[in-house]
């Protein structure tokens, strides 16, 4: 005892030493800071001639829109601006906009050329370093792309601010309904992920279910009742062609989710009361299995480098999630917490799991990591499910539906942290989203 | 050697000296555990005690349909159709889905010359009240309450009211017309508070858990104990006789150790405190001689003042969740009136990111050391020589988590 106190006191002699003295610059640690949204401001884009007059405000409209939605930046209205930009090429009042505290700045032109052609010219100032973020750009398209290039353009801003990538130029996939509770009618659509440019892409004929993009969002998976029970069915967007997969007597399929390489399917299919994982050629041919269990597996997802398949099943007595090799193997359980969970879907960076969970009668949308640690449950209502992500892995899209009669499905999204929870537009009752992938 | 070097060196020593030879490092007893027993019981049964109806969500989480829980299924399998079928009577309106619009093609810009920059800034416009509400109050509907409190930072903060500036220092509203008895007139002056803001990111779940609304139970800053518990009193039968009555003469509670003058994070008006202390030691003090490079070092509320002013402005939430596992170094030069040197500030090191993410760090830290540094931080001008040269060490670890 008597060594450990004189160890201790030499110890607190110490600091009497370097008190004395200090070398090299001061140093000082900032461990805390803040988390606010990032004032941004951006001025109508420069209209460069008549017919691009109108555009230009719709450009810079759609650009603060897609970027305060995401919850991390704060629109400074234009009425606080003590500067205009007049030019694209005028040197910026970097004093002007410090005044204001807009701590980012961006600046556009437009212009409508002939046949109808869109140039438009974008920078991105950080205002307090007095610099540029990166280099001017200059989007070309048709005028009837316009939104797509306002979606370009805010993608650049959030990358080059972020350090990640955009969604903004992205669609889903969801499945439209219309009427009654009690005869509702369902087909499917798609829209930007803003929820404007809606189309349809079936009829209403009969009950459609989660469709899921391609890798390359040019084709959607679905499960239609069309002949009375449930068939995988595969879509072209453009053409809306489609042709039903893994068309076997006997057997319910549902579930599908394409492989990253786009060429692979993998799905759920129900034979002699036995639900168990198959995957199938897009092309066509046999079917093969994945899992053998008595119990129902189901919503398998993909790893993004499509080594492991993530999915649901209850062998042990209630739903739960597991990871096994793609191409079969031993599962290996990862969620341990409370209650029921499933419909897991990988993330686009490959470090998270997004599930509906059931648990004491509410239902949740959360996240963990790929080994089952670290669970947040972001969400709580009567009735959340169905994640889906967003190209960067930043953002999920889900089902939430209100009780009662008049009980209805719409879009929600949400941030990963568990902020920005906010309801997508849709024309009508919409459920079950699918993310595409960034377009090109 | 100063005074002041001599009498800490004594007073260690004498801590020293106490600390080898009394029984300050027996542990007190620890005091002894109260159990409660408690018991759980579901939302059901709760409402079925209050007699309350509850709607019973669906049962399964699926994506799929039910058709798994037939295992008769063979040659016809019960079909999952929808209750009543669908009369539909409108032609579907499916069309050729245009494929997404063709991409844009994309070209560099010419950069263009830089502006040439006034000596005045213009005075800001009146912004529009946007600060958001601080509430986080749970609703009853399945429609998300708006998240009202997007602003996370160190310390709570509640919404301040309308007729405050939005300031870090907290300062009650002065007007002339209050002081027109007294001797020396005071300038009208606004209430300032500081924005409204909350310590953490509470997802809705975490605000179902809690089952009230968080807002209007919980405290808006946590409250600090007045002072110190006094240590219980050593066993006489430990103390050698001579040593203890000095140190009794200094009760803990009063005058730390300095071991123990370290607050992990300072209360807010400690923060005030050694804000308007550095302030007023006329760190703007442009005029004054260059102290010697010899100079007394800075103290500990010295740093706090300028870590506090920098932190303000670190504002993390637009980065991205790679470049929040990035610690950069950076360095700047400062001005003897407390601002820094125009181009100074540079990257010394990253560490925990790609460069990418390095560069996203370092951007979010130069923005917070321009814009809080832009009046000058709050530095000692009789120390000049101590932070002539910065390095501030951002490392977003606990952030991360929020």
């Amino acid at each position: 005892m008597t060594i450990a106190r004189l160890f201790l006191a030499a110890l607190l002699a110490l600091p009497i030493a370097p008190a004395l003295a200090q070398d090299g610059p001061l140093r000082i640690d900032i461990t805390e800071g803040v988390i606010e949204p990032l004032p941004i401001a951006v001025p109508t884009f420069v209209a460069e001639n008549a017919e691009a007059q109108q555009l230009a405000q719709q450009l810079a409209q759609v650009v603060v829109d897609d970027l305060v939605g995401t919850g991390l930046f704060r629109q400074i209205p234009q009425e606080a601006f003590i500067s205009n930009i007049t030019s694209f090429d005028s040197p910026v009042q970097y004093a002007d906009w410090k005044a204001i505290n807009a701590q980012g700045l961006v600046t556009g032109s437009v212009n409508v050329g002939s046949g109808g052609r869109v140039n438009v010219k974008f920078r991105l100032f950080d205002v307090f370093a007095e610099t540029t973020l990166g280099d001017g750009l200059q989007l070309g398209g048709s005028t009837d792309a316009w939104r797509r290039i306002a979606h370009k353009v805010a993608d650049q801003v959030y990358s080059r601010i972020t350090g990640e990538d955009g969604y903004f130029d992205s669609r889903v996939v969801f499945v439209s309904e219309d009427g009654p509770k009690n005869a509702r009618q369902k087909r499917l659509a798609v829209m930007d992920q803003d929820g404007a440019n809606v189309a349809y892409l079936t009829s209403s004929d009969s009950i459609v279910l989660a469709p899921r993009f391609s890798p390359t969002g040019n084709q959607v998976l679905y499960t239609s009742y069309e002949t009375g029970f449930p068939k995988i069915y595969v879509l072209d967007v453009g053409t809306v062609q489609r042709r039903v997969l893994a068309d076997q007597p006997g057997t319910m399929t549902f579930a599908p989710r394409f492989a990253p390489n786009g060429r692979t399917v993998v799905f759920s299919l129900s034979q002699g009361g036995n639900t168990d994982l198959y995957s199938l050629d897009i092309g066509g041919g046999s079917p093969r299995r994945l899992t053998d269990a008595p119990s129902i597996e189901t919503a398998p997802s993909f790893s993004p480098d499509g080594n492991q398949i993530v999915f649901e099943s209850d062998r042990s007595g209630a739903p739960q999630l597991y990871i096994m090799p793609a191409a079969g193997g031993e599962p290996r359980r990862i969620s341990n917490g409370a209650g029921r969970y499933g419909t897991p879907v990988w993330s686009p960076r490959g470090d998270l799991i997004a599930f509906t969970k059931q648990n004491q009668g509410r239902f949740h949308i959360g996240v963990m990591r790929t080994d089952g640690s670290e669970e947040v449950l972001l969400t709580a209502s009567f009735l959340d499910e169905g994640p889906t992500w967003s190209p960067n892995g930043r953002v999920i899209m889900f089902t939430r539906e209100t009780s009662g009669a008049g009980g209805a499905p719409a879009l929600y999204s949400v941030d990963i942290t568990g902020r920005n929870l906010k309801k997508i537009p849709t024309p009508s009752l919409a459920s079950d989203p699918a993310w595409s992938p960034l377009l090109p | 050697m100063q005074p002041g070097t001599y009498i800490s060196g004594a007073g260690h020593l004498l801590l020293i000296g106490w600390a080898a030879l009394a029984g300050f490092f027996d542990a007190p007893p620890p005091p002894p555990v109260t159990t409660t027993n408690v018991s759980v019981m579901t939302g059901q049964e709760f409402a079925a005690l209050t007699n309350q109806p509850v709607e019973t969500p669906p049962d399964a989480i699926s994506e799929q349909p039910q058709a798994p829980d037939t295992p008769e299924a063979t040659e016809s399998p019960a079909a999952p159709a929808p209750e009543t079928a669908p009369d539909v009577a409108a032609a579907p309106d499916v069309t050729e889905t245009p494929p997404p619009d063709d991409a844009p093609d994309v070209s560099e810009v010419q950069p263009i010359p830089r502006a040439e920059v006034t000596p005045d800034a213009p005075e800001a416009p009146d912004q529009p009240d946007t600060v958001p509400g601080a509430s986080l109050v749970i609703g009853d509907s399945d429609t998300p309450t708006p998240r009202s409190v997007p602003r996370i930072a160190p310390e709570a903060a509640p919404e301040p009211s309308p007729e405050a500036e939005i300031d870090e220092i907290v300062r009650e509203a002065t007007r002339s017309d209050d002081a027109e008895q007294a001797p020396d007139p005071v300038e009208d002056e606004p209430e300032t508070a500081p924005e409204a803001a909350a310590t953490e990111t509470v997802t809705e779940a975490e605000e179902e858990t809690g089952g009230t609304q968080i807002s209007t139970l919980a405290p808006a800053q946590s409250r600090r104990p007045p002072q110190r518990p006094n240590r219980p009193e050593p066993t006489p039968a430990a103390q050698p006789v001579e040593e203890t009555p000095e140190v009794r003469e200094t009760p803990a509670a009063e005058e730390p150790a300095p071991q123990e003058a370290e607050p992990e994070t300072p209360p807010s008006d400690a923060i005030n405190d050694a804000l308007n202390e550095a302030l007023a030691g006329g760190g703007a003090d442009t005029d004054a001689p260059a102290p010697a490079p010899s100079g007394p070092p800075m103290s500990r509320g010295e740093k706090d003042a300028l870590r506090v002013s920098v932190q303000r402005c670190w504002n993390v939430g637009s980065l991205s969740s790679e470049a929040l596992r990035v610690t950069v170094v950076v360095g700047v030069s400062m001005q003897q009136n407390g601002q820094i040197v125009q181009g100074s500030i540079r990257q010394i090191e990253a560490s925990g990111g790609s460069g990418a993410a390095a560069k996203q760090a370092f951007e979010a830290a130069r923005r917070a050391i321009i814009r809080c540094g832009a009046s000058g931080f709050p530095l000692p001008a009789e120390k000049y020589s101590q932070w002539r040269e910065i390095e501030m060490v951002f490392n977003p670890e606990g952030m991360r988590l929020r």
